[in-house]
């Protein structure tokens, strides 16, 4: 529906992350380094994933227990992976405090380390935003416009949109929790963040029974909400711990 | 609060990585605006006949066999075509015909930016039906031209807008070589990235004996590279040198020179960074330093260009075969670029170690250069993946800046002229195909459906 639209649809899924790097991480080349190199990290989980299940695709669109089950492994690989990100990041981390002192300039501060957090966060809410949404958008700055048969109230570009913002609040708000439980120890944070994924992950099989988006897309919203409303506590609880 | 380390890593890595970001964003905006004027006319292939059809000219209905031979057959054209040219440019400078170059340089400058640039900006127009008329647009593209040839080569004129035309120059030959067939595209990008390690690494490589002929009288190297500057704080303290790990690139502007680092004075950081060449990401070289620990900077003048690629965009239009190589004005016209405040220091070049409370001594122009060459292929593979979805140009993209990086940090731990091109060509090429395999019918069947995660 033109390219008003199509840009339109477009910044309606990126457009609060686009603000949060305008404002806070492109102001630190390190910060706009690690969001590059997260997108690449959740880019690779995606390829991967593909080459996993590309002997199964394309899926019947009549079941809804093969998406459970491709949502499930795909939820579980990328929790694993986080896991992962976090062993690099501590490495990093550590290689960073050695060069800090060094230079005898302070260590990396809890906000720089929350910062690092969220950078890595908005590059995995941004890998999938672009995947899911944005990929799928190029008909859209066309004349024309396209509606699916289950969530036939908004066009189909509307509802990714929506549902891909939901999903971007909700991976760079995870990573922040994720981090700072594991540097904790923090069993609650740790177990926190993949429920979270999962929960968001089944909601949208919602999405798959006529008319479900009127119901899939509030709860989908409303992990969101969770998600980041725990996240401002955790950050809360610990800035106000350091500052005694 | 003292401001931490966060601030001022990675700036160079950065100052390379946007003007290929911006490059590969205006090709990408460019082939999909002027793409989109003819959507079924797509498939026909060029008709003008050009250095890399010579031998195969690509049509859709050939079988694909001979689609694959034939590009092959093209690459392989190009690719001598190009290594014959470096050599003869090599010859000329080695015999230090140095006025034919530059004015060889100012006239293919000239020639790209009026030809190349004008027939997109024709397109433009009469894609997007803007109202000007022909005397107007003559005048600007002069103009515009003009500019161009003076700021690449002249001194006195801003680095941004310097900056600024050799990204267009990268951005007008990407768009043409875009125009070619697609599998000749490929073929020639991967056969190009082969040839740039062999002709960079190789003993016999042109483009490794103009390195070392460059180094050894001491002067510029004869191309048209894409130097990022240093940023300057306020307090006088160079931002972008505090870590070098990434600035593998650092180069002195008037010296390529590749110094080992036996050459500076021992210094227990020094020392132990040299022992530390695996340990690529922390670095040495502390500049700036507040306090006036003692500075060491192996680095500035030990370091070698950052990436030696030549810019090669071998583009033609119809009749002609010139070859677009860049080459730079001797070392005079750079040191008149480099900010106040860092003039007095250049001339110690590096023999003893330079103290410094706050100022940045350093160097000059420190900063990680990148040949036009390289903005060009990137652009080319990024533009041909936009050809096909929005998700493979994002996947390539991500590839390729991950394959500057690498390259980055590889050219910290060795600290000689490194070719760009491979790994990132590498890397594009093998996402580009993953992902239109095996990510379309995943992502497409699970979003259509409405479920994410």
């Amino acid at each position: 529906m033109t390219i008003a639209a199509g840009i339109g649809y477009a910044l309606l899924a990126l457009g609060p992350s686009l603000s949060l790097f305008i404002s806070v991480i492109s102001k630190k080349p390190f910060l706009i380094l690690t969001v590059l190199s997260s997108t690449l990290l959740w880019l690779m989980s995606l390829i991967v994933l593909a080459g996993v299940w590309r002997a199964f695709l394309p899926l019947k669109s009549n079941t809804w227990w093969p998406f459970a089950i491709l949502i499930l492994t795909s939820v579980s690989f990328q929790e694993g992976l986080r896991i992962l990100f976090w062993k690099v990041y501590k490495r990093l981390e550590d290689m960073l405090d050695a060069f800090a002192d060094r230079l005898a300039k302070p260590r990396l501060f809890l906000t720089d380390k929350m910062l690092i957090a969220l950078a890595g966060g908005l590059g995995h809410g941004v890998a999938h935003a672009v995947f899911f949404c944005i990929s799928l958008l190029t008909p859209a700055f066309g004349p024309a416009t396209f509606f699916v048969d289950k969530c036939s109230q908004l066009p189909f570009f509307l509802v990714s949109a929506i549902i891909a913002l939901a999903f971007v609040t909700i991976h760079t708000f995870s990573m922040v929790i994720a981090f700072s439980g594991y540097a904790e120890g923090n069993k609650v944070d740790q177990y926190f963040v993949p429920a979270v994924h999962l929960v968001a992950g089944m909601v949208t099989l919602v999405n798959f029974a006529p008319g479900g988006c009127v119901v899939g897309i509030p709860l989908l919203y409303f992990m969101a909400i969770l998600t980041s409303l725990h996240c401002g506590k955790m950050v809360l609880r610990r800035l106000s711990e350091t500052r005694q | 609060m003292e401001s931490s380390i966060l601030d001022s890593i990675g700036v160079e890595i950065i100052g390379v990585m946007s003007p290929v970001s911006i490059c590969m964003l205006l090709v990408v905006l460019i082939v999909y605006s002027l793409s989109s004027s003819n959507p079924f006319a797509a498939a026909s292939a060029p008709s003008i006949r050009t250095a890399a059809n010579l031998v195969y000219l690509e049509t859709p209905s050939d079988s694909t066999s001979q689609k694959f031979e034939g590009a092959l057959l093209n690459a392989l054209v190009f690719v001598i075509l190009i290594a014959v040219v470096t050599f003869f440019l090599v010859l000329l400078y080695y015999y230090n015909c140095t006025g034919f170059l530059k004015n060889y340089m100012r006239f293919s400058a000239f020639f790209v930016l009026g030809t190349m640039g004008g027939s997109i900006f024709l397109s433009m127009i009469q894609h997007f039906s803007i109202p000007v008329d022909s005397i107007t647009c003559f005048i600007l593209m002069f103009n515009f031209t003009i500019v161009g040839v003076m700021s690449l080569f002249s001194s006195g004129i801003p680095i941004f807008v310097r900056q600024g035309y050799m990204v267009a120059l990268g951005i007008f030959v990407a768009a043409w070589f875009t125009k070619l067939p697609e599998w000749t595209t490929w073929a020639l990008l991967v056969a190009l990235a082969l040839y740039d390690l062999v002709a960079v690494l190789a003993p016999g490589g042109p483009l490794k004996i103009l390195v070392e002929l460059a180094q050894s009288r001491d002067e510029e190297l004869p191309a048209l590279v894409y130097e990022a500057r240093p940023s300057v704080a306020q307090n006088g303290i160079v931002q972008g040198r505090s870590l070098d790990l990434l600035v593998g690139g650092a180069s002195d502007s008037r010296s390529v020179e590749m110094q080992t680092m036996s050459s500076n004075n021992v210094d227990r950081n020094e020392s132990q960074n040299l022992a530390n060449s695996g340990y690529t990401v922390i670095q040495d070289t502390n500049f700036g330093n507040m306090e006036g620990l003692q500075r060491r900077d192996e680095r500035d003048r030990s370091l070698s260009v950052g990436f030696l690629n030549d810019r090669r965009s071998s583009s033609s239009s119809s009749s002609e075969y010139s070859t677009v190589v860049g080459n730079h004005d001797s070392e005079i016209v750079v040191d008149e670029e480099r900010s106040p405040l860092v003039d007095a220091q250049e001339t110690r070049n590096g023999r003893e170690q330079m103290r410094d409370g706050l100022e940045n001594s350093e160097v000059s122009s420190r900063g990680i250069k990148l040949g036009l060459g390289d903005f060009v292929f990137y652009s080319v593979l990024v533009g041909r993946a936009a050809m096909y979805d929005l998700m493979t140009v994002y996947a390539c993209y991500l590839a390729i800046i991950s394959g500057l990086g690498c390259t980055l940090i590889l050219l910290s731990v060795w600290r000689k002229a490194l070719p760009a091109l491979p790994i990132s060509i590498a890397l594009g090429v093998i996402f580009y195909f993953l992902t239109r395999l095996l990510m379309e019918p995943y992502i497409v069947g699970t979003a259509t459906n409405l479920m994410m995660f």
